[in-house]
């Protein structure tokens, strides 16, 4: 006994860690990533090489569903916490490893959290009643509390031959129950409840499997909340629409856009500041590009920087350590290589579409608009000890004009099924990564004017 | 000639590989800002209190054989490896061998990927075997250029051949090409995408615990023993003055894997569906001119 507890001791010493980001939570995101590098327990990309689910931000009940599943793909020995605002961060990861050594908290999450009894009875019932595959008797209904795992888990299946049913695939694209009401629509035949996938001519005349794959909300270095529903056949998508997850409506403005929106709101905001928020933005903006890019030690340094910009480095100080940064991406011939001419978004579509930031200023692909955050992230390291304040004609923000008729990330979303449909999966990832929209805009109570909470 | 080796050493090869994969990793580790060496053995363990995972209607035998094939090729393709000047059977036709051995691993990825019915995993899958097409031709022309050299399939003639000039000096391209494609048949560095994060794992991506250290050991492994196969092929071997045969060996080994570690933080990752323009158009010419070479050369001697 005692060295089974020494044994879990040291192995969950270090557990995965898979991040739930919720819309809105940029804020709690960027501590929780901080303290995580500095504790040295690793990000999984997705539910099978984690231990600890952190879900970051305030939790709503529409969303349950897909943070359900998303717990459900963890195999045990596993926690669940939520890190709902900065204060708390520190305190909820120390929990989840006490919860991971106690092995108490399945019957915990299972009773006590905020999912109520509804959603997680109709979440199970579907994932077991058309399940028969009687693979081994390794699970009964009952355990799934402590054996997630084992679960045949609707995900990563369901993702694959399911038309428009869900899955994992991705780690939970799952909306509400809604889709559900499509499993009628298949005529394909049936394999262990999950309809076959319906074929299509591809791009060079073959019949090929369609599958329909939810990409996000929960992803390794994707935008928060962000769903795509992808049409893909290989691994080519040959039909995107962009969907957002339902996010609680916050009078606390968006995190990347807040100088610009305080500033024009009326209060004095230093310009420094702005440049410093504006630095930090396009960083973080980068650190996900350059990991998507599978750059994990150039993420890994953008991460590091953007994090000493956001602590208030000065400014000769800040432009020191991003000069370096910037050159070696600047100069990589392979990164240019990889990305040249991939989502190309000429400057008159972009502007037609209502897109104002870096991705208009670059008028072309995905590497142009990262050489225009590292000419941004440059320039403002440099005035973010700069004097004076924010005039009421500075609106641009990291990715637009934040007093347009729309939300500077809405116009990123407009663009992307175009820019996606014909792009391999990988070079789909690298250009969302280049867009980098930021759905927290989505979350605050009075932008100029709201899209809709949910499509 | 190699000299035969003692049975024992069939046991002692895993166990060398394990120790040397281990090494490799914590080096990688250590190379990560703010990271240590422990941490590869902390995973493991992490990985090993782990409880399997199953996805629906997941073909489990299929990703089990999958992921168990991995390092099991990468152990048979060890069996020609030569430390110093002798490796556990110096097949006559060892290259063939190795060969065979390394193109295991397209369908133990395959199956990885395909088994446990998931979109990203598959995609994984898919990716390796394009990641096949695009790297195995200017591979096969790089070792068919050493064999050729050596004018023979195995692997002690060819350290033979480079008592004097090891045929990296004469062989540059071969030697360079080979070196990527050893990248690419362990999906490994700049070639990892068909274990990519931004699939999340891709083919591992529904690995979990024991399924997970098997696979991404044999990785490693893999990774290993692809590398140290160049130093056989390309860099001689276990000649060198002073010290014996095995520690040149060593040496040699590892100053190739820690280049390759090295440099693989100074690139981001290839994707195939840019690479095999580079493959197809500029390396596999290159190999056969290089061969062509080497061929006019072996002739006139």
């Amino acid at each position: 006994m005692e060295l089974k507890s020494r044994l879990l001791r040291a192995a969950t010493a270090r557990p995965g860690v898979l991040l739930a980001v919720r819309p809105g939570a940029t804020r709690e995101r960027l501590f929780v990533e901080a303290e995580l590098v500095r504790r040295g327990w690793p990000c999984a990309a997705g539910p099978a090489s984690a231990n600890l689910l952190v879900c970051v931000g305030e939790a709503t009940t529409a969303e349950d569903d897909w943070a359900e599943r998303l717990w459900l793909g963890i195999p045990a020995p596993k926690a669940r916490v939520t890190a709902s605002a900065v204060e708390r961060a520190v305190e909820a990861l120390d929990r989840g490893r006490a919860d991971l050594l106690s092995g108490a908290h399945q019957h915990h999450v299972g009773r006590h959290e905020q999912t109520d009894g509804d959603l997680h009875r109709g979440h199970h019932e579907h994932q077991e009643s058309p399940d028969p595959a009687p693979e081994s008797g390794r699970h009964t209904h009952d355990d799934h509390n402590s054996h997630g795992s084992e679960h045949t888990n609707g995900s990563s299946a369901g993702a694959h031959q399911h038309g428009a049913h869900e899955g994992h695939a991705s780690h939970e694209g799952h909306n509400g129950h809604a889709a559900h009401g499509m499993h009628g629509d298949h005529d394909m035949g049936v394999v262990a409840g999950l309809p076959m996938a319906a074929r299509a001519d591809d791009r060079d005349g073959l019949r090929l499997d369609r599958l329909h794959v939810p990409l996000g909300p929960v992803l390794a270095d994707w935008p928060a909340g962000l769903v795509l529903r992808l049409e893909l056949q290989g691994d080519v998508v040959q039909q995107a629409a962009v969907e957002r997850i339902a996010a609680p409506i916050t009078a606390r403005p968006p995190f990347w856009n807040e100088p610009w929106l305080r500033a024009s709101a009326g209060e004095r905001v230093a310009r420094g500041d702005a440049a410093r928020r504006l630095c930090a933005a396009h960083l973080d903006s980068l650190g996900r590009f350059l990991a998507v890019a599978g750059w994990d030690d150039a993420a890994a340094e953008a991460r590091h920087v953007r994090d000493r910009a956001l602590a208030g480095v000065a400014a000769t100080e800040l432009t020191s350590s991003v000069v370096p940064l910037i050159r070696r991406i600047r100069r990589s011939r392979t990164l240019r290589w990889l990305t040249a001419g991939l989502g190309v978004l000429p400057s008159e579509h972009a502007h037609h579409l209502g897109v104002t930031g870096p991705a208009l200023v670059a008028d072309g692909d995905v590497h142009g608009r990262v050489l225009v955050w590292l000419d941004q992230i440059e320039r403002s390291a440099g005035d973010c000890d700069a004097p004076g304040t924010l005039g009421a004609a500075d609106v641009t923000g990291p990715r637009g004009r934040t007093d347009g008729a729309n939300l500077p990330s809405q116009a990123l979303l407009d663009v992307l099924p175009g820019l996606l449909e014909g792009a391999e999966f990988a070079c789909a990832r690298l250009i969302v990564a280049s867009l980098d929209p930021d759905l927290d805009e989505f979350t605050w109570a009075a932008p100029p004017v709201r899209g809709p909470a949910d499509d | 000639m190699t000299d035969p080796a003692p049975l024992w050493a069939v046991l002692a090869l895993p166990a060398v590989l394990a120790g040397a994969a281990w090494a490799v990793a914590s080096f990688d580790a250590v190379l990560g800002a703010g990271a240590r060496a422990a941490w590869p053995g902390r995973e493991a363990l992490r990985l090993l209190v782990q409880q399997p995972r199953r996805t629906r209607a997941a073909d489990v035998p299929l990703t089990r054989l999958g992921s168990t094939l991995l390092p099991v090729a990468a152990v048979l393709a060890a069996v020609v490896l030569p430390l110093g000047f002798r490796s556990v059977s110096d097949l006559p036709e060892g290259i063939v061998w190795f060969n065979a051995m390394e193109a295991l691993a397209w369908a133990a990825v395959w199956l990885t990927g395909w088994g446990p019915n998931s979109t990203l995993s598959l995609i994984g899958g898919y990716r390796f075997l394009a990641q096949g097409l695009a790297y195995e031709l200017p591979h096969m022309l790089a070792i068919t250029t050493a064999a050729l050299g050596a004018e023979s399939l195995r692997v002690g003639d060819v350290v033979d051949a480079q008592a004097g000039l090891w045929f990296a000096v004469w062989m540059p391209a071969a030697f360079g090409i080979y070196l990527l494609s050893a990248l690419a048949m362990s999906f490994w560095g700049p070639f990892d995408q068909p274990a990519g994060r931004d699939v999340a794992g891709g083919a591992a991506a529904e690995l979990s615990g024991v399924d997970r250290i098997v696979f991404l050991s044999g990785r490693w492994l893999l990774f290993v023993v692809a590398a140290a196969f160049s130093v056989p092929l390309f860099l001689g071997g276990g000649h060198g003055p002073l010290l014996p045969g095995w520690a040149w060996t060593l040496l040699k080994t590892a100053v190739v894997l820690a280049f390759l570690v090295w440099a693989r933080r100074r690139i981001p990752t290839v994707r195939m569906e840019r690479y095999v323009e580079l493959a197809w158009v500029v390396l596999t010419p290159l190999a056969v001119a290089q061969a062509l070479v080497v061929a006019v050369v072996v002739l006139n001697r």
